[in-house]
């Protein structure tokens, strides 16, 4: 019985090394990105299955098999990914979209109890401005928040700081301060709810709303 | 001259009358329907002054029905226990279990009904006895409050009022009872507000001080936040956002109506009373930073408090009105300072820890706040000269947003310390016997407590 065992997980060994190298050398024809990734998880799935040795040894074939059906689809699907690629890219060309998206998508973070705006959200805040400068009819809205810590009156003035830090920082780069208005929700809007750095850190922010296009 | 004599006599006799008529009226309004007192002694049982107290103990067994058929059993055990939880949370008794009573079932109420060896035996040094009947749609109540060592009556009241106020006519005879041995009547008919989240909304919410009826205010789903019951009871004051901006309302606690009171661009947060009920303070941003403001109650801005570049929030006034304290972070983090309104002078109140926040004044003239200490938020007092700095909560979650009872001598915050939601907590103003009062669903938070208005 012992040696069935043993004979069969060799063989497991045997048929598993023969793939990854099949694989391997199949998947460098293709492409290299795949190169890394496949074999390593390929051998942790033959580690996993050791105890149903001959199935496995089956399974294994089968999935070659498949494996080397996938990388002719993909062989020939890529072209169609490609073309779809292309078509977005060509409409993230469009300044006034990719400008307007990362607008409301990108905050603006804060440290704990402070308003300032950091040193690497400058650039961040540069490209608002120069979207709204190419975009002289968008108004939008600043909405400061805080982390949970503190009362929600004191976050309430401190949100409200916040907002009006990044509005003077785009005055500063000349954008009108009618175009924005500010408000702020203190700690009532929460975008992670735990209760530690990495919840609060996210929470002190300044999202960006697009009011008017 | 005689004349003169005769109107100005006829005239103090019509003044003492209309006076003795308003007299007689507060006092059957008071008394509701029927109250007799029986023998009260003068002497005080409990030094609520001292520093720290030994709760005495307290029996109080099931209220026996005095009449002939019952129409409602249930008040056997709910009337003393409303009572029992007055005793309680008061901080002055401790209630003993019902389970170790050994009275026989013919004891009656009286004092000579009673075998005061059942009670000195388990350990009871009061015990308060009490009977009620039912006629129509009436409760009659009778109680009475003995020294089980001495045998003696301290209190006994016989009362009348209608069967759907019995929770309002029990916190009225926990009051008098706590009158008699303390010398100063008890909180039970103080009211509540406070923020709820139940719904998945923050609106504004009222109860009686034991957490007991509960009343929706507010029914805007949005966010309503700091509500501040005026002095008197009949008004409330909290802010609500309308429109993406923060808008302060006042909302007449008796009639039911709103009336807007402050909507100015950007903040309009953190109302506060002044003692005289006629003027607020509120944190406003209209200088372009968010400074405090005094307006009267009709919305009109009377003086600017505070003008600095930091923030300045969360007003509380003295007993007397003639100081402020507040929160600001114009050194740099969260600290309490003091304005003296006459003087305008601004000083530092606090000076330990990174951040304190809350400031809440009492009538006994003690300052609440929450300060942040190892992560977490705890409960502290001190006096108005920095002096006597005493903490209140300490290894039990996060402790917040403390207020005062209306005399004083209670402290309401909330607190996560039962695991996730914040409820509401009192407790005695050193800190002791620290109750939970609110039961419902989410959180219950920024408790205010004021007067009942009746």
């Amino acid at each position: 019985m012992k040696r069935n065992l043993v004979i069969a997980t060799l063989g497991v060994f045997a048929c598993s090394s023969v793939f990854l190298l099949c694989s391997c050398a199949k998947k460098q024809v293709v492409g290299e990105e795949k190169e890394i990734t496949a074999p390593v998880k390929e051998a942790a799935k033959v580690e996993e299955e050791k105890p149903a040795a001959v199935e496995v040894a089956k399974e294994v074939k089968a999935e070659e098999e498949k494996e080397v059906k996938k990388v002719e689809e993909a062989r020939i699907e890529k072209p169609k990914e490609l073309e779809i690629a292309k078509k977005k890219e060509a409409e993230e060309k469009v300044w006034e979209d990719r400008g307007g998206i990362r607008l409301e998508a990108e905050p603006v973070y804060f440290d704990f109890d402070k308003s300032f705006i950091r040193p690497e959200y400058r650039p961040t805040l540069t490209e608002k401005a120069e979207f709204l400068k190419d975009n002289p009819n968008v108004h939008i809205r600043i909405e400061g928040n805080c982390d949970e810590r503190g009362t929600n009156e004191y976050n309430l003035a401190l949100g409200e700081r916040r907002a009006e830090s990044a509005k003077g920082f785009l005055a500063s780069l000349g954008i009108s301060p009618d175009r924005i208005e500010t408000i702020s929700y203190g700690e009532e809007r929460p975008l992670a709810v735990g209760q530690n750095e990495d919840s609060w850190s996210q929470n002190r922010r300044d999202d960006f709303v697009i009011m008017k296009k | 001259m005689r004349k003169l004599k005769s109107i100005l006599a006829s005239k103090i006799l019509c003044s003492i009358k209309a006076a003795f008529r308003t007299l007689l009226w507060i006092l059957v309004l008071w008394i509701g329907i029927l109250v007799q007192t029986e023998g009260v002694q003068g002497k005080l049982y409990i030094d609520i002054t001292a520093p720290s107290m030994r709760r005495i103990s307290i029996a109080i067994p099931d209220f026996k029905y005095l009449g002939k058929t019952n129409g409602h059993p249930d008040l056997s055990s709910t009337l003393p226990g409303i009572i029992s939880n007055d005793c309680d949370l008061s901080g002055y008794f401790k209630p003993l279990d019902k389970g170790s009573f050994i009275e026989g079932p013919n004891s009656g109420i009286t004092r000579d009904s009673i075998r005061f060896k059942d009670w000195s035996v388990i350990g009871a040094e009061l015990l308060l006895k009490g009977g009620y009947e039912c006629i129509g749609q009436q409760l009659k109540v009778v109680v009475r409050l003995f020294d089980v060592f001495s045998g003696k009556q301290l209190y006994g009241k016989r009362v009348l009022a209608p069967v759907k106020q019995a929770r309002y006519l029990m916190h009225r005879l926990g009051n008098e009872i706590i009158l008699t041995l303390t010398g100063h009547p008890g909180p039970f008919l103080t009211k509540m507000a406070f923020v709820g989240t139940s719904t998945g909304h923050k609106e504004i919410y009222l109860c009686d001080y034991d957490g007991h009826n509960v009343k929706r205010l507010t029914h805007y789903d949005t966010i309503s936040l700091s509500p501040q019951l005026s002095p008197l009871g009949d008004r409330m004051i909290y802010t609500s956002f309308r429109n993406s901006s923060t808008v302060l309302f006042m909302h007449d606690v008796v009639k039911g109506s709103v009336t807007k009171i402050s909507d100015r661009k950007g903040l309009n947060i953190a109302a506060a009373w002044k003692p005289n009920g006629k003027e607020l303070a509120l944190t406003l941003t209209i200088s372009g930073n968010p400074d405090i403001f005094l307006i009267d109650i009709t919305g009109k801005i009377l003086k600017r408090l505070t003008k600095n570049w930091g923030i300045d929030v969360s007003p509380t006034f003295s007993p007397d009105g003639k100081r402020m304290a507040f929160v600001s972070n114009r050194s740099g983090s969260p600290q309490i300072y003091i304005l003296d309104l006459t003087t305008n002078q601004i000083e530092r109140l606090t000076f330990e820890g990174s951040y304190n926040t809350s400031p809440a004044w009492s009538k006994l003239d003690r300052i609440a706040f929450a300060s942040s200490s190892d992560g977490h938020f705890d409960i502290y007092t001190i006096s108005p000269d920095g002096k006597e700095l005493q903490r209140v909560t300490q290894d039990q979650g996060n402790n917040e947003d403390p207020c005062w009872s209306p005399d004083g001598r209670y402290i309401a915050f909330s607190s996560n310390r039962t695991g996730g939601d914040y409820h509401i907590f009192i407790a005695n103003a050193n800190g002791q016997n620290q109750r939970k009062v609110t039961f419902l669903k989410g959180d219950q938070l920024s408790p205010a407590w004021a007067q009942h208005f009746e």
